[in-house]
């Protein structure tokens, strides 16, 4: 948009490196100070690199409770995700594929619902998973998040699905098959980008949320970000441990970030912005 | 203004102006398929009712009792709107508001001003312009619990990495999360450290789908950069800007993890914010149903926010029509 006057870029180029590196200070802090030992991170040197060493991965992989919550986060994650693109992809595909009295108004209260925060509802969902039994269950937890993503994926996949052009639906539709043949034969194979974009967005909620799983479990169904929290609540400073633990927990974050570049600002803003 | 911006999509518009992008479907799904579009739609109603109205509507009932959390400490006592009448008159309530408040007026304006102020430098190309965008935004998909953890650690004293930067600094040495006023305003710093980029993220994608013949047409007459940013650029993003107010006030209103990892609300009750107080409530003193009133106060407060941007700034034509015309 602006004539290219080498000195301004270049002036400019370093002023951005440099609020980047401001910027990502506090993340190159966890991932330095997971390699580092505890010893040297207490003696009060913060940026003396001394005696590396994955000592802290070592020991906080060895936590059985750490441990399990790390794979328990993966199986809620996976869980919620297929659960939630597969119901969201039929939701969106009603809206997207029918004329309905009640469209729009069903399409935005799924945009509002996604809004809903989740301290309001937790409370209410304590007392009813006591009640069935659901509390600290993996299942329990795979509902919860379900709930949150189908509407943020329905939106999510909404634009993929518009811009898909309906002839194969009726060519299949003509040779006789039903309705649901036709959504999960041809219709889903076509939209399989927007699917992984969804699948993906669902995972990340999913990997990131922490009061749903600290209200909603005990020790059973302990998630990473719980475990995590725990890890500094005791007495004894294991600052190398909680790094090297959140480390291990940044590395779907920093993949997702990078892969999915194109599609941050639609799944933050749902989409749909006006202007 | 904005409408200058609408034309080129205009035709694709009139094509569709039945609202149905895909007429033969249409008409099919008038002969007695009108069932059909409830099947697919019924998974995803039952997932709502179940886990977020009926969860709301429950809370509602719970919020008019005194509701102890557990049977053994007492019995459930109907009180009407007792429950409300009490948050008005508790200190507590009025302090998370008021904390929260501060996020409002003081965060969100900060990130605003931060995010459009970048979004002018970086649109435009420099060496290595795309990776400073994209790792921009990493902070914003941070693990909302690692990212307190990792501001209680940097803020220790003796040995935090933030605190000795800061003793270099000459700042004398302070324990920065033990003391009131400064841990409210490293949570808040916290909170813009995370968040301004994504006001950048926002306010970038308005400003590249600003046509460039408008900024040219300025120039052209005589509109030096300022001016053109404020009679040009300004108005444009106007929407974008209210948007992405809109999404980050809903979300401040909410915010739990960073603050309970960070300060736990405290020191005494300094950073407790509304939804930690809610939390305190129900699982500290036990008091559900004083905790579903907060819960609901909170809900409806979001649902407002969220219907004016749903209604102002959201619309399910514009976004299939964008996807239609790729």
């Amino acid at each position: 948009m602006r004539r290219n006057r080498p000195a301004v870029n270049a002036l400019i180029a370093c002023a951005a490196f440099l609020v980047l590196a401001i910027e990502l200070f506090p993340i190159a802090i966890t991932v330095v100070n997971g390699f580092r030992r505890d010893v040297v991170i207490l003696s009060g040197k913060p940026f003396e690199l001394s005696q590396l060493s994955l000592r802290s991965y070592k020991l906080v992989l060895e936590r059985p409770g750490f441990q399990k919550s790390l794979v328990t986060s993966l199986v809620v994650g996976l869980g919620s995700t297929t659960a939630s693109v597969l119901i969201a992809a039929m939701g969106a595909y009603g809206i997207s594929r029918f004329r309905f009295k009640g469209r729009n108004i069903l399409a935005y209260s799924f945009l509002i619902f996604r809004m809903l925060p989740q301290i309001s509802l937790v409370v209410a969902l304590y007392l009813m998973y006591k009640f069935l039994g659901l509390r600290d269950s993996a299942g329990g937890l795979i509902i919860a998040y379900t709930s949150f993503n189908v509407p943020y994926v329905i939106w999510l996949l909404l634009p993929f699905f518009t811009s898909v052009d309906s002839s194969y639906e009726e060519a299949a539709m003509v040779d006789g098959c039903t309705r649901f043949q036709v959504f999960f034969k041809v219709f889903l194979p076509l939209v399989a980008p927007g699917l992984v974009v969804g699948a993906v967005f669902a995972f990340i909620n999913s990997w990131n949320e922490f009061l749903y799983a600290l209200i909603l479990t005990g020790i059973n169904a302990k998630t990473a970000p719980v475990a995590l929290n725990s890890l500094i609540g005791s007495d004894i400073l294991t600052w190398g441990q909680v790094c090297a633990g959140g480390t291990l927990m940044l590395v779907p974050v920093f993949i997702f970030t990078v892969a999915m570049q194109k599609f941050l600002i639609r799944g933050i803003s749902a989409g749909g912005v006006k202007g | 203004m904005t409408s200058s911006r609408k034309p080129p999509i205009k035709q694709g518009v009139e094509a569709r102006a039945d609202g149905g992008a895909h007429p033969s479907l249409t008409r099919k799904s008038g002969k007695g398929r009108e069932g059909a579009p409830l099947l697919f739609l019924i998974p995803a109603l039952v997932v709502v009712f179940a886990v977020l109205l009926f969860p709301i509507g429950f809370s509602l009932y719970v919020s008019t009792f005194n509701w102890p959390l557990s049977e053994g400490m007492g019995p459930r006592v109907f009180v009407g709107l007792g429950n409300y009448g009490a948050l008005f008159t508790d200190a507590e309530f009025w302090n998370s508001l008021k904390l929260q408040l501060g996020f409002v007026f003081v965060a969100l304006p900060v990130e605003l001003l931060l995010g459009f102020g970048a979004a002018l430098l970086l649109n435009r190309e420099f060496f290595g312009a795309r990776v400073v965008r994209t790792l921009l935004l990493l902070p914003v998909f941070f693990l909302p619990v690692l990212s307190g953890i990792t501001w209680r650690f940097m803020l220790q004293p003796r040995y935090g990495p933030l605190s000795q930067v800061l003793v270099s600094l000459g700042i004398p040495e302070t324990s920065w999360l033990g003391n009131p006023g400064w841990a409210y305003a490293a949570v808040l710093m916290q909170d813009i450290w995370r968040m301004w980029p994504f006001m950048f993220m926002l306010l970038y994608a308005g400003l590249t789908s600003i046509p460039n013949e408008l900024l040219e047409a300025a120039e052209i007459d005589g509109a030096g950069y300022w001016k053109r940013i404020r009679i040009v650029i300004t108005p444009l993003l106007t929407p974008t800007i209210m948007t992405a107010l809109l999404l980050r006030l809903i979300d401040a209103l909410r915010i739990f993890s960073e603050v309970f990892t960070m300060t736990e609300g405290g020191p005494g009750s300094a950073t407790l914010l509304f939804s930690l107080y809610t939390n305190k409530q129900a699982f500290t003193y036990m008091k559900v149903g004083m905790a579903s009133a907060m819960a609901i106060f909170l809900l409806v407060l979001s649902v407002v926010f969220a219907a004016t941007l749903v209604r102002k700034n959201m619309s399910l034509d514009v976004l299939e029509r964008k996807a239609g015309n790729r």
